[in-house]
């Protein structure tokens, strides 16, 4: 119910473009964890990082093939991140190390 | 059980061509993931908690933990303690993991800066290892994933105890009576490397702090504590948002934060070269035994817990790195000095630590 409501509310304020992303590759990040420790997506397909929490958050990876980093995302920021390489891709918040996750991308 | 982080806080060979300073990052291709235009959406936030809610995420654990991978066992841990207070595992004999985590100063060393071999002043204040069994990460800057990984960098840092791990395997070797102790502790192996780290960090995971005025008033008596401390209390979860990131009973979530001390040290930012957020920031101390912990803040630069307030409620230097929650507080010298009353709270009468007799 929490991701459908989040679907709905990107549809409005970002478009149809974000909307259109499957409501189940959004990860949250309330309390300081990741809303899932693992998430399978396919190449090319985003991951939509969603700060629900209310402090400010990283999401990045030092995963050779998919390295990213969001920098600093304020509370209320969703942020897409596509993966180009296929394989387990190790995902952490800089600041807070209870966040971490697995995004598995496949070809 | 905890499970410890897979991903090596060191495996940072990180190439990050863009980063972007605030949540509103314009598309940005980096060499291989793709992060795309951030948006801002309505997020309800759920309404501040009641101070009898607050209290129940102070309340302290029943039980120690300990990695799947490095159970616990008394043999382990007696080992362990007898490492930890023998100088014999520097180079120069004269340096122990004691020397700079003394029980007489609250498992740090009193002063602003930890002190090396020969002498030579450290970077950096050497940080209590009180209650280390329930941290996520290690050292101030997090270099060290687990407790284990811990034990054994200051023993080889050569600014510090200076001693090659193939030194100390021959030197404990060549001391009969630690043998027989290693036996027990790791039946059928000989003395390695990876033993005398997990027997030091098995002793240091049992270095908890003990119970004080505040559990006691967690536990429901309300006589435990001051009204004062109690006011202190509520600033400390509200107007002061301490709690942000001193959070739980340990008053840590282990998170890392440029807090806008006037330092050259750039601290994780060595590690997490193109993440701003990362610059200047340290990890986040608990709060436990904090009387006997001074001088504060990773380079030990604040004397007393009065001037820790006072830094935050000043907000330290402005820069890109510094922390979104570090803010001008405003507080009042009435609620500077409860938060002063609620801190000391969280000091507890523990029984003085045994230095324990050494192999010979």
């Amino acid at each position: 119910m929490k991701t459908l409501k989040f679907a709905m509310a990107v549809a409005f304020v970002a478009g149809a473009a974000v909307a259109a992303v499957a409501a189940d590759k959004t990860i949250n990040q309330k309390g300081k964890v990741f809303s899932q420790t693992e998430i399978t997506v396919k190449k090319g397909e985003p991951v939509n990082f969603l700060n629900d929490d209310n402090i400010v958050h990283n999401v990045m990876s030092t995963t050779t093939g998919n390295e990213f980093n969001v920098g600093a995302a304020k509370p209320g920021t969703v942020t897409p991140v596509t993966f180009k390489a296929a394989g387990d891709v190790r995902v952490i918040c800089a600041i807070h190390p209870s966040m971490k996750m697995v995004v598995k991308v496949t070809d | 059980m905890r499970m410890f982080m897979s991903v090596p806080a060191q495996a940072v060979a990180v190439i990050v061509l863009v980063v972007a300073a605030t949540g509103h990052s314009s598309s940005m291709a980096l060499a291989q993931a793709v992060v795309g235009q951030a948006t801002v959406v309505n997020v309800v936030q759920a309404p501040t908690a009641s101070l009898e809610k607050m209290r129940d995420e102070y309340r302290r654990p029943k039980t120690i933990t300990f990695p799947k991978d490095n159970p616990y066992t008394a043999a382990k841990a007696s080992l362990g303690k007898k490492l930890y207070f023998d100088t014999r595992l520097s180079a120069a004999n004269v340096q122990s993991c004691a020397s700079c985590h003394s029980p007489g100063f609250g498992f740090g060393d009193g002063l602003p800066k930890g002190v090396g071999n020969e002498m030579k002043a450290l970077g950096r204040r050497s940080p209590t290892i009180i209650n280390a069994a329930y941290g996520q990460i290690f050292m101030w800057d997090g270099r060290a994933e687990t407790l284990e990984e811990q034990a054994l960098g200051p023993i080889q840092a050569d600014v510090e105890m200076n001693m090659p791990l193939d030194k100390l395997l021959k030197r404990l070797n060549g001391i009969p009576e630690y043998k027989p102790l290693f036996e027990a502790a790791f039946p059928g192996k000989a003395i390695a490397a990876d033993s005398i780290a997990k027997a030091i960090a098995t002793y240091e995971r049992t270095i908890v702090s003990g119970i004080a005025p505040f559990d006691a008033w967690i536990e429901g008596n309300e006589k435990a504590i001051s009204e004062d401390a109690k006011r202190g209390f509520t600033v400390f979860n509200t107007k002061a948002q301490c709690s942000a990131c001193h959070s739980g009973w340990n008053f840590t979530d282990d998170s890392f934060h440029d807090i806008g001390l006037p330092s050259d040290d750039i601290g994780r930012g060595k590690f997490l070269k193109g993440v701003i957020k990362a610059q200047h920031a340290f990890k986040t101390p608990g709060l436990r035994e904090i009387s006997a912990r001074g001088p504060y803040m990773h380079d030990g630069s604040v004397a007393t817990i009065e001037d820790v307030i006072e830094h935050y409620d000043h907000g330290g230097i402005s820069r890109e790195s510094r922390s979104d929650a570090i803010v001008p507080l405003k507080l009042t010298k009435q609620e500077k000095a409860d938060l002063v009353a609620f801190l000391k709270t969280l000091d507890s009468d523990v029984d003085p630590t045994v230095v324990p007799n050494l192999p010979r």
